[in-house]
């Protein structure tokens, strides 16, 4: 069992705070995903975890041993690098064994390692090459089998894709992902990409400014985020947010504001009772929001001017100025013609709506406290 | 803004007016006259080598050519020990200087704090105190210390010369390596150290293999310290070389063989070590 725990870590640069009181559980193979802005702290977690980094404060352990104070090199893990780090005065096939050799492996057991890996990643051919003659795809999955070789008991992957051009990190992604069927090790991947997040991760740790934000399944982020960051940082195009005031009105809350009116049942809504009086902020996803009219209480409309249209192909974006905010809407159908400056009526079911507080911490109020 | 391009187009013009292949001729010509300027010296005073005494003045005209001045200062026992005590300075300054600026330039290249900001500082000082401003305290210090005149007395100035200079360039060498491949070596298995030995610094060969050719040319032709620093007990060639002028005249035929002796290693690491160097300094 290899799991990796964390307990209250922090990381201060002098008087600057780099990390806050992290607090989390990785089960043994499991992947999780830390992502955030850049600066936000999940590098420096990840290069704690690595022992590149001092821990200021709190205890990281690795399969039950806390490995505070031991060097990167007795803390059985490997890691891919987001510049590859390849050794560039080795042949591949030295970069794949230089691990193995300074652990005293012996000669056969490191031909047959490589031969695996080797074959696992399909860089057979190349084993005789320098890093310097191999593409940057090649170059990060002989890095990958610079970690496979070792059999280590933690992979950690600093941004391994930004890197790559588009189209090939969507490839590599896919190869880390039929990786890790191969050799399910416990992972640990940091990324600023939250398509990555959500495809690799069973788990997803988002941080803001050293502050975990939340931890959870990439469905569990998607529909219920804890506060306002974590709703704007998943989901592409990013989630719509107005700002409304909240009145009571005997058993419904009316929330106005931009010139939109919404009647929410107080069952539905109970902890929005301590906002009225009070201005919220009302997410609703672009995915959401169907073109028509409402119809009925479960359902709300949103009605702007259109300003843009961004035609994807497959679908199409509508960019609506509702009072002075801008509101996509996703998913419309690309076929339909659509004037500028026209009145678009759309409307989405109020299960679909985030209510998040005004306060500092923006948190949600639908979920449980 | 239209007065500083307008000489430009002026010349692209002067250019665009040749015939096809004039400003290449042009080029070329240019290139000549430069050649010539820095290599006639030295054409110079190889003819003046090879000249009897007596026809070192009329060099252009007389036509003996004798390859005998190189047998007359070859047999002068200062000669020889000047060119052995050259070739060792030269040598053992080269691996110390080196060897401290490595470590040195790493250190400054890869970790903060009071340590390195107080070194770096250190050289900065000294970097900025003119070399010759130097040599008369290091007069005094070596005499003070016993080494002077001795290998010690030359060895270690122009080894504090190096580091203050060498630690710099040896820094760029570094910071040009990706540091996350130290921190992969360490993951795989290296201390901090191993991974500064069998990353970093393989990883900086290129570079330090045109410092260390630059070095070694250095100490062999420097001419100052080696002047005031060294008398009899450690001669040294280019010392003894000025030394072919004294009371009863000059000796240019044998001073003119000495040199070109002493030419001999920097010309064969020019033609041989050029390319190290170029790819070198280039990192």
């Amino acid at each position: 069992m290899t799991g990796v725990v964390l307990k209250n870590v922090q990381k201060k640069y002098g008087n600057v705070t780099a990390v806050v009181d992290f607090n989390l559980e990785i089960k043994d193979r499991e992947f999780v995903v830390f992502v955030g802005p850049s600066g936000c702290g999940k590098s420096t977690t990840l290069r704690m975890i690595a022992g590149l980094e001092e821990i200021t404060g709190g205890t990281i352990s690795i399969g039950g041993q806390v490995v505070n104070d031991l060097q990167p090199k007795d803390r059985d893990i490997a890691m891919v690098f987001q510049n590859y780090a390849l050794y560039q005065h080795m042949s591949v096939r030295d970069n794949l064994a230089f691990g193995l050799r300074n652990r005293k492996v012996p000669a056969a057991t490191i031909d047959e390692a490589i031969a695996r890996a080797a074959r696992i990643l399909s860089i057979e051919p190349l084993l005789n090459r320098r890093p310097r003659q191999l593409s940057g795809g090649q170059q990060q999955r002989v890095a990958l089998g610079r970690c496979i070789v070792r059999n280590p008991k933690v992979f950690l992957f600093d941004e391994p894709l930004s890197n790559l051009d588009a189209q090939l990190r969507a490839q590599m992604r896919l190869e880390i992902k039929e990786l890790r069927s191969r050799v399910p090790t416990t992972s640990i991947f940091v990324t600023h990409d939250q398509v990555e997040a959500m495809t690799l991760g069973d788990r997803i740790v988002v941080m803001k400014d050293g502050v975990m934000q939340q931890v959870g399944t990439p469905l569990e982020l998607y529909r219920t985020p804890a506060n306002r960051f974590v709703a704007s940082f998943i989901g592409s195009p990013a989630m719509n947010f107005i700002d409304m005031a909240v009145a009571g009105d005997g058993d419904s809350f009316k929330l106005s504001g931009e010139g939109l009116t919404f009647r929410l049942p107080n069952r539905r809504f109970p902890k929005l009772g301590g906002s009225v009086g009070k201005h919220v902020r009302v997410g609703v996803r672009p995915q959401h929001l169907v073109l028509g009219a409402p119809s009925g209480d479960g359902q709300v409309g949103v009605t702007g001017k259109l300003m843009v249209t961004e035609q994807l192909g497959d679908e199409q974006i509508l960019v609506l100025r509702v009072g002075g905010q801008d509101i996509r809407v996703a998913g419309v159908d690309p076929e339909l013609d659509f004037s500028a400056g026209g009145e678009i009526e759309t409307f989405t079911a109020i299960e679909n709506l985030h209510l998040f507080e005004q306060a500092d911490k923006e948190a949600s109020l639908l979920r449980a406290a | 803004m239209t007065d500083v391009s307008l000489p430009q187009q002026r010349s692209a013009g002067f250019f665009g007016a040749l015939a096809p292949g004039g400003a290449r001729i042009l080029f070329i010509l240019a290139a000549i006259g430069v050649c010539l300027i820095f290599a006639f010296p030295v054409f110079w005073l190889m003819l003046t080598a090879l000249r009897p005494a007596s026809e070192v003045f009329y060099v252009q005209s007389g036509s003996t050519i004798t390859i005998e001045n190189f047998f007359e200062v070859l047999e002068q026992p200062i000669v020889l020990k000047a060119l052995f005590n050259s070739f060792v300075i030269a040598t053992l300054a080269t691996i110390l200087s080196l060897g401290i600026t490595a470590t040195s330039g790493y250190m400054l290249s890869r970790f903060k704090g009071v340590v390195p900001n107080t070194w770096f500082s250190l050289i900065y000082v000294f970097r900025c105190v003119p070399y010759v401003s130097w040599v008369l305290p290091l007069y005094f210090v070596t005499i003070k210390l016993g080494i002077f005149d001795t290998y010690w007395g030359l060895l270690l100035p122009h080894v504090a010369v190096h580091i203050c200079f060498f630690s710099w360039i040896m820094k760029g060498f570094f910071d040009g390596i990706d540091p996350s491949m130290e921190y992969a070596a360490m993951i795989d298995g290296c201390s901090r150290w191993g991974a500064f030995i069998r990353v970093a610094l393989p990883a900086a060969l290129p570079g330090i293999t045109a410092l260390a050719l630059l070095c070694w040319l250095y100490t062999w032709n420097e001419f100052l310290f080696a002047l005031i620093l060294t008398a009899h007990e450690v001669p040294i060639l280019t010392v003894v070389m000025a030394q072919f002028v004294h009371e009863m005249g000059m000796e240019w035929h044998l001073m003119s063989a000495t040199a070109v002796i002493a030419l001999a290693p920097a010309l064969l690491i020019t033609i041989f070590g050029q390319k190290y160097v170029v790819r070198g300094l280039r990192i």
